[in-house]
């Protein structure tokens, strides 16, 4: 290791040794202390309170758009024929795609044992979960006639209707369905442990029982234990393909379609790597205040940053070679239709949109090839908020571009959105960042027991495998080599 | 019971009347027979289907016999009578007058109230076709806001009065010989109102009696006083025509007779019986009859007399065409300054006028000089021609801008002391220099009979309300004469009164009541023995065959030839318009006509054929000349001519001739209603008793500010990728070939259609019945929106406003894509001429419909006879189905349209279409309804259906009858016969969607191709499709 900036840099790269997940002087109770003393504060930061009061007003902006909207009709949306899928859709897709990290992190990392994942998961996966609520929201409010919307859902009704099964729409209420379901579940049980640790450590009676209803009777017995790990890793083996087959069926929304830029083969893999992608980013987005403001450096440390920048590295890369993939077909297939289609993107009136997604999502990543710009947290903060713009811009060229110009040049368009569709989509991170600050006042943000496993206090007892498997960087004190 | 006269409150009066069935000569003689059902012993053995049918029979007549028939009345039922089945719709014949001509409509009426008009088959201007103007005016009679009450304006004070009180005072107003009383109406052709008219005269001999109408055809009439000495009126025929040229002429759209010229032209123009009539255009803007043209050249209207004595000169000079002498004055013409393309133009139209002498026809329009008219049926007499004239029906009538400058005269100078306007709106659309508003103040006493409490209904002292045509009793003349009548449908809603009736007040004629004086007057004038049959079987039919004028043979009268030569001399050695001193060409608005259908919702919001720009007129302007005046598409400048000056916005037409710009009339209403006022630029500012068509020297100046034209189709100004890739695939989606070529090589539609192999993931459909199907012939449709009307009419659907059209939310279903055609290799900024090509576009009902796969909860489905079935209730609006559809046929419910309709709209709806809630999908349902409405009896009567039994409101009104809708499976329909033919192809069939609307190839026919291959559709490079070969 060359020349540590500070003790909180863990980001080396000697192959000899593990870097610490943890650093600074901690041990297990320091671990809780911290963790635990965030939500047993009894008052919360004043940045906290400034960060609510705005969040929550956009969240009622979010609702009264609703109400405008439910009471008036979609009309007061920009949409129009050709382009009859908007905001709605491009936010709804955008969401999804965000929800993608937390369970990435949380199943896929968890069965490649990739053990940094534990500072971090449980902050992932409860965005997931707020991701997911303000991408239900919309494929809800974006239909004409709200008040039918339940009719999307297979319940036996009196007009012995079932929906259409071949719709790509309905296979997006299923997936999107399971998903959240699986994501909710996930991210509950993982976190009995920890709400089992603020029951002990509770102080006040209300927050003794709520606690205690939450952590459903946790004694942190063998049994306990061993049951909760075995249901963790089935969850997790569940979860796995559910994060590639949510956004696979997404995307079928547009590849099942005829339309050109829509039908495409490619789009699954690209939609799920584009979901990481801007997962990844939004875990950046937030992760980063969120350590600062509550003094977690030590536990969320440099190098979890760096893994997270070296991923939007690589899914960015994905991403731009989906992009030229799709010229390079549209080009090769001789489909003339989805030929213009592509020009149209990179030439036409949509252009602003699709460069300013090139260079959020290609270019803007390519600056974590080097280490310095990765590991600077400011840096690091401004390219993952560009690349959640990029990734909102690329639903957005992929839902609108498309539908402006299709087959028929006579029934062209130029979509534009109203106000009401900007505020609605602004209110949607009020309710987003609404739930977030809840969870971050009320619910331990790191998953304490896991971040403890992965401690060297954990395996004092296998002193011969130091330096190799499951063992991290050293006990706090001891210098490494 | 007694009548119930005055029903303003709920609006709803039931009319009855004499059923379809009963002017079947069996039925009649069933009536007369009086009790037809006690004759059981004629009847063969009956089987309980007879017995039914007998049954029926008989109870429609007691029916017929118990209403006691006929009867002025118009009594709302107390009792139903026998035979009479509320939900059946009847239908009724009558008229529309629009300029003082009749055309014969059938109108649908439901439980009293009439939802739909239809051209009636029987009269020869219709031929069951109707003008979209004409639908539209159904509209017209539930207008909330029409006037409801007279009124009497005082001493800056408003009273609201009664009939009665008009009538006491009427006596007074209307006294003596009628010294200081004038009456200025309309042009009508009615023999009623002749007759009153007459009657009013000889009570008021002093009288001064006055027609204007601002859109005529008066100067067609003077060209034929200058050479014939007496006006006649040209009655062309084009179905026998081999050449047809037309001189700023649009006899397919802009003429009385356009239903009747429109469907002979498609009859000449059939490709597969061989018919190939040429068309020849010279006009300063896009006419629909010059989209249709096989050549056409763009030139200003002042110089369109250039053209035609060009035309003139070659055919005697290389044709051996013997003028009369005294014409040969016009020779001058030759020494003109003329362009080469004009010149191509003259001499293939010179070389094939003299290869068709006899059977060509030269057609001038409305807005050419008397002069050029006269010259134009020298030629047609020398040249022998399709063109019958027969007498003119009011020889001595003065020219309408005569007429109304003659009365503006007396006006100003005191001489008028009463004036009645019967009609019109002479303050808002009489020449802006005769200040006829200003000169209405000098009038003591003016009284207006108006449909509304318009411009000039504002400045007179009394204003009647007038009842809307459908509301009246009447009678008319078509262009050929033919007796048109025109009878009530429901009882005024507004308590108005005909023009006649008023005019029968002031007459002071015993008799006031339209019913009686159309009786009285046909008495007199018919011959027929049985008068009550002759009226009830003329109510019938609507018109009265064999009542149109002769054809007379007129003799050129060589004295008046060298005036009009003079004349014509005059125009040639005219200035010619450049850019800085473009010449502005007024028009009819081809929706809203002179103005006076401002406040219709459905013609605001139809699409002007060419520009597509609804809710505004536009001043259209050639893009070579734009770009010379530094003006840019939607750019809004200022026109000033003579001291007059508006803004007006621009829009850019590709083919409108360099220095002549084009401006139509009737925008700009400040007292038409809620729907018409304010909307687009009154042009009636620039408008001169000198130059009532043709500004020339005008000035036209760019402000630098822009307006947003509410088009339904986006125009040429477009980024460079899109425009190339617009030209390349327009040649692709509407097949085009030249007559040579197809002839030579039917397959010439079809050779450039390259896809794999067409594999379906479903299982296809089985009919066992029906299946219905449509084509839809390029090579006929003109473009004309009569079709866009009729299913507005028929199928309910909303009026959006400018705003939603703005934003691309239209709501008709069937829609008329206008695609224009340039040079290829031309780029955006560099076009000015173009052609023009129009499609047809409505749902096409694809057998493996993108639209139903994706649709979450199965809201749109197919059916058991192949159509492509909206479930409205089902529907929750995800959209899918129209980002899915590949045609953009969809139309979406963004909001509830119909919320604020007034409860009198509300009346005009079709009971048996839904009316769709906000957040529902909706889209061309082939007419599902008719199609039931047939099915259902058939089915009873365990028959199959007949071809052409179903016809869906597209097609019912189409006048070139483009559109074919029948049943597939059966091999003998015409559908399924049209889909044989090689003409016909499907639009985006490599999509594997496979249409059951299916397009006929567009044909030209150009004199100058030069063999089969010289036009058709290119084959192989992509990049030449879509692409004329110059």
């Amino acid at each position: 290791m060359s020349t540590p900036v500070s003790y909180l840099d863990n980001t080396g790269d000697d192959p000899a040794v593990r870097a610490r997940l943890v650093v600074g002087d901690n041990d297990f109770h320091s671990v809780t202390e911290k963790v635990c003393g965030i939500v047993e504060q009894p008052k919360p930061p004043k940045f906290w309170w400034v960060a609510f009061a705005a969040s929550s007003s956009l969240t009622l902006v979010l609702f009264a758009c609703i109400g405008y909207l439910v009471t008036t009709g979609i009309g007061v949306w920009g949409l129009q024929v050709p382009v009859g899928w908007g905001y709605a859709i491009v936010n709804f897709v955008f969401w999804v795609g965000i929800g993608h990290a937390g369970t990435l992190i949380s199943a896929i990392l968890f069965l490649l044992r990739q053990r940094w994942r534990t500072s971090i998961n449980r902050f992932a996966e409860a965005m997931t979960i707020f991701a997911v609520v303000c991408a239900g929201i919309f494929p809800g409010i974006h239909v004409g006639r709200i008040w039918f919307a339940y009719w999307l859902f297979p319940i036996p009704n009196q007009m012995s209707m079932w929906p259409n099964f071949r719709s790509p729409l309905l296979w997006d209420v299923f997936a999107v369905g399971t998903y959240a379901t699986v994501s909710l579940l996930f991210w509950y049980m993982g976190m009995i442990p920890d709400l089992a640790s603020i029951r002990d450590r509770a102080t006040t009676k209300l927050r003794f029982y709520i606690y205690g209803v939450l952590s459903l009777g946790w004694r942190s017995s063998n049994r306990h234990w061993h049951r909760f790990e075995f249901a963790y890793l089935l969850l997790a083996s569940l979860a796995t393909p559910l994060v590639l087959s949510v956004h696979s069926v997404v995307s079928f929304d547009f590849a099942v379609s005829i339309m050109p830029g829509w039908h495409t083969t490619i789009f699954p893999p690209y939609f799920v790597a584009g979901a990481i992608f801007s997962g990844f980013a939004m875990v950046v987005t937030l992760i980063i205040p969120t350590r600062k403001f509550f003094g977690l450096e030590e536990i969320i440390t440099a190098r979890h940053l760096e893994n997270m920048a070296k991923i939007m590295l690589a899914t960015g890369m994905m991403v731009g070679l989906a992009y030229s993939t799709e010229f390079f077909v549209a080009w090769y297939s001789g489909n003339t239709y989805e030929a213009f289609t592509f020009l149209n993107r990179a030439f036409g009136p949509y252009a602003w949109a699709y460069w300013t997604m090139v260079t959020c999502n290609v270019l803007v990543p390519q600056i974590f090839w080097f280490r310095k710009l990765r590991n600077k947290t400011l840096v690091l903060w401004v390219a993952s908020i560009l690349i959640n713009v990029g990734m909102w811009f690329e639903r957005f060229v992929i839902v609108v571009s498309s539908l402006s110009r299709d087959y028929l040049p006579t029934s062209w368009g130029y979509y534009r959105p109203t106000a009401i569709d900007v505020l609605t989509f602004v209110g949607s991170f009020g309710l987003f960042f609404t739930l977030f600050l809840l969870f971050v006042r009320f619910l331990p943000m790191v998953g304490m027991a896991e971040v403890k496993g992965v401690m060297p206090q954990a395996h004092l007892d296998r002193p011969g495998h130091r330096g190799h498997g499951d063992y991290h960087g050293d006990i706090a004190g001891v210098e490494v080599v | 019971m007694p009548p119930m006269k005055n029903n303003n409150e709920t609006g709803l009066t039931y009319w009855q009347s004499l059923d379809e069935l009963a002017s079947t000569p069996e039925f009649q003689e069933a009536v007369q027979r009086e009790f037809p059902g006690d004759d059981w012993d004629r009847l063969p053995p009956a089987t309980r289907r007879q017995f039914l049918k007998v049954m029926g029979a008989s109870l429609a007549m007691a029916g017929l016999t118990a209403c006691r028939w006929p009867k002025e009345e118009i009594v709302p039922f107390a009792h139903r009578p026998e035979g009479r089945t509320p939900g059946v719709p009847e239908h009724f014949a009558t008229s529309m007058e629009l300029g003082g001509i009749a055309l014969g409509m059938l109108v649908t009426s439901f439980d009293g109230r009439p939802i739909k008009a239809e051209g009636n088959r029987l009269h020869p201007d219709s031929l069951g076709a109707l003008t979209a103007i004409a639908q539209a005016d159904i509209l017209q009679l539930y207008d909330p806001d029409r006037s409801r009450r007279l009124l009497l304006r005082e001493g800056g004070q408003q009273y609201v009065k009664g009939w009665s009180d008009f009538e006491a005072v009427a006596a007074e107003y209307f006294a003596g010989d009628g010294t200081g009383v004038a009456v200025l109406t309309g042009g009508s052709s009615s023999p009623t109102r002749a007759m009153v008219r007459d009657q009013f005269l000889k009570a008021h001999p002093e009288a001064g009696w006055y027609e204007y109408e601002p859109i005529s055809r008066d100067n067609e009439r003077e060209g034929t006083r200058l050479v014939f000495g007496t006006p006649l009126r040209a009655q062309p025929k084009v179905d026998a025509a081999g050449v047809i040229a037309c001189f700023d002429a649009d006899p397919l759209f802009d003429h009385p007779s356009s239903l009747r010229l429109a469907r002979e032209f498609a009859a000449a123009r059939h490709p597969e019986t061989g018919a190939g009539a040429r068309l020849f255009v010279t006009e300063s803007s896009f006419s629909l009859t010059g989209v249709r043209a096989d050549h056409r050249v763009a030139v200003p209207s002042s110089r369109v007399p250039v053209v035609l004595a060009r035309v003139a000169h070659l055919l005697v000079a290389e044709h051996h065409l013997e003028l009369p002498a005294a014409a040969a004055g016009y020779a001058g013409a030759a020494g003109q300054e003329i362009s080469e393309q004009e010149i191509d133009f003259a001499k293939l139209l010179a070389a094939d006028l003299a290869g068709h002498r006899g059977s060509g026809v030269i057609l001038v329009g409305p807005r050419q000089e008397p002069a050029v008219h006269a010259f134009a049926a020298v030629l047609n007499q020398v040249l022998g021609s399709t063109l019958e004239y027969t007498a003119d029906p009011d020889p001595d009538r003065p020219s309408h801008i005569e007429a109304i400058g003659e009365l503006a005269a007396a006006m100003a100078s005191g001489s008028v002391k009463t004036l009645l306007i019967l009609g019109g709106n002479p303050a808002y659309d009489a020449p802006a220099d005769l200040q006829f508003k200003d000169h209405l103040a000098n009038v003591p006493l003016s009284i207006h009979l108006s449909l509304y409490d318009d411009e000039t209904s504002q400045h007179c002292t009394w204003h009647l309300p007038q009842a809307h045509g459908l509301e009246a009793w009447g009678d008319g003349a078509a262009w050929d004469g033919t007796l048109t009548m025109r009878q009530p449908l429901i009882a005024p809603l507004y308590d108005g009164r005909s023009a006649s009736e008023v005019l029968a007040l002031a007459a002071g004629l015993r008799v006031t009541s339209g019913y009686e004086l159309v009786r009285e007057n046909l008495r007199e004038s018919a011959s027929a023995v049985d008068f009550e049959g002759f009226w009830r079987r003329i109510l019938h039919d609507g018109t009265v065959e064999g009542t149109a004028w002769d054809i007379v043979q007129p003799r050129l009268d060589p004295g008046r030839l060298a005036v009009a030569v003079d004349g014509l001399r005059s125009l040639l050695d005219a200035d010619l318009p450049s850019a800085d001193r473009p010449e502005v060409v007024l028009t009819a608005d081809s929706r809203i006509w002179d103005g006076r259908f401002a406040n219709n919702g459905w013609l605001q919001e139809l699409p002007e054929a060419l520009t597509k720009v609804t809710w505004d007129n536009a001043l259209l302007v050639s893009p070579a000349t734009a770009r010379e005046l530094r003006i840019d598409d939607g750019e809004i400048v200022e026109i000033e001519s003579e001291g007059a000056t508006i803004e007006t916005p621009v829009f850019v037409l590709p083919g409108q001739a360099r220095a002549s710009m084009t401006l139509a009339l009737g925008y700009g209403r400040m007292a038409a209603g809620q729907v018409g006022n304010e909307v687009g630029v009154d042009a009636y500012r620039l408008r001169t008793t000198k130059a009532p068509h043709v500004i020339s020297g005008a000035t036209v100046r760019g402000t630098g500010r822009s307006y947003s034209l509410a088009t339904t189709q986006d125009h040429f100004a477009i980024d460079t990728s899109g425009f190339k890739e617009r030209n390349r695939r327009v040649g692709e989606l509407v097949r085009e070939a030249s007559l040579d070529a197809y002839l030579a090589n039917p397959e010439v539609f079809h050779d450039h259609e390259h896809y794999p192999p067409l594999i379906s993931l479903w299982k296809d459909h089985e009919y066992e019945g029906e299946q219905w199907g449509m084509a839809i012939d390029l090579n006929t449709c003109i473009g004309c929106n009569a079709c866009v009307v009729a299913c507005q009419a028929e199928n309910n659907i909303p009026v959006v406003g400018r705003e939603q059209v703005l934003n691309q939310r239209e709501m008709q279903w069937i829609r008329l894509d206008r695609y224009f055609k340039t040079e290829p290799g031309l780029g955006s900024d560099e076009i000015d001429n173009a052609e023009v090509v129009f499609q047809p576009m409505t749902c096409v009902h694809c057998e493996n419909a993108p639209c139903e796969q994706v649709c979450p909860v199965a809201a749109t489905q197919h059916t058991t006879d192949g159509l492509n079935a909206m479930i409205y209730n089902r529907c929750v609006g995800t959209r899918y189905c129209s980002n899915n559809c590949p045609f953009k046929v969809r139309r979406f419910n963004f909001f509830n349209y119909h919320k604020d309709l007034a409860e009198t709209s509300k009346m005009q709806f079709n009971p048996e279409v839904t009316v769709r809630a906000r957040g529902v999908m909706e889209k061309c349902t082939f007419c599902v309804q008719r199609i039931e409405a047939v099915r259902l009896p058939a089915r009873n009567d365990n028959r199959p259906i007949a071809d052409g039994e179903i016809v869906p409101a597209c097609a019912q009104t189409c006048p070139t009858q483009a559109i074919t809708f029948g049943n597939l499976n059966d091999p003998k329909s015409l559908v399924s016969k049209s889909r044989e033919e090689k003409r016909s192809y499907a639009m985006l069939a490599e999509l594997n969607i496979r249409p059951r609307a299916h397009y006929l190839g567009r044909l030209s026919n150009r004199a100058d191709d030069a063999g089969p291959d010289a036009r058709g559709v290119p084959h192989g490079e992509a990049e030449s499709h879509g692409k004329e070969t110059a």
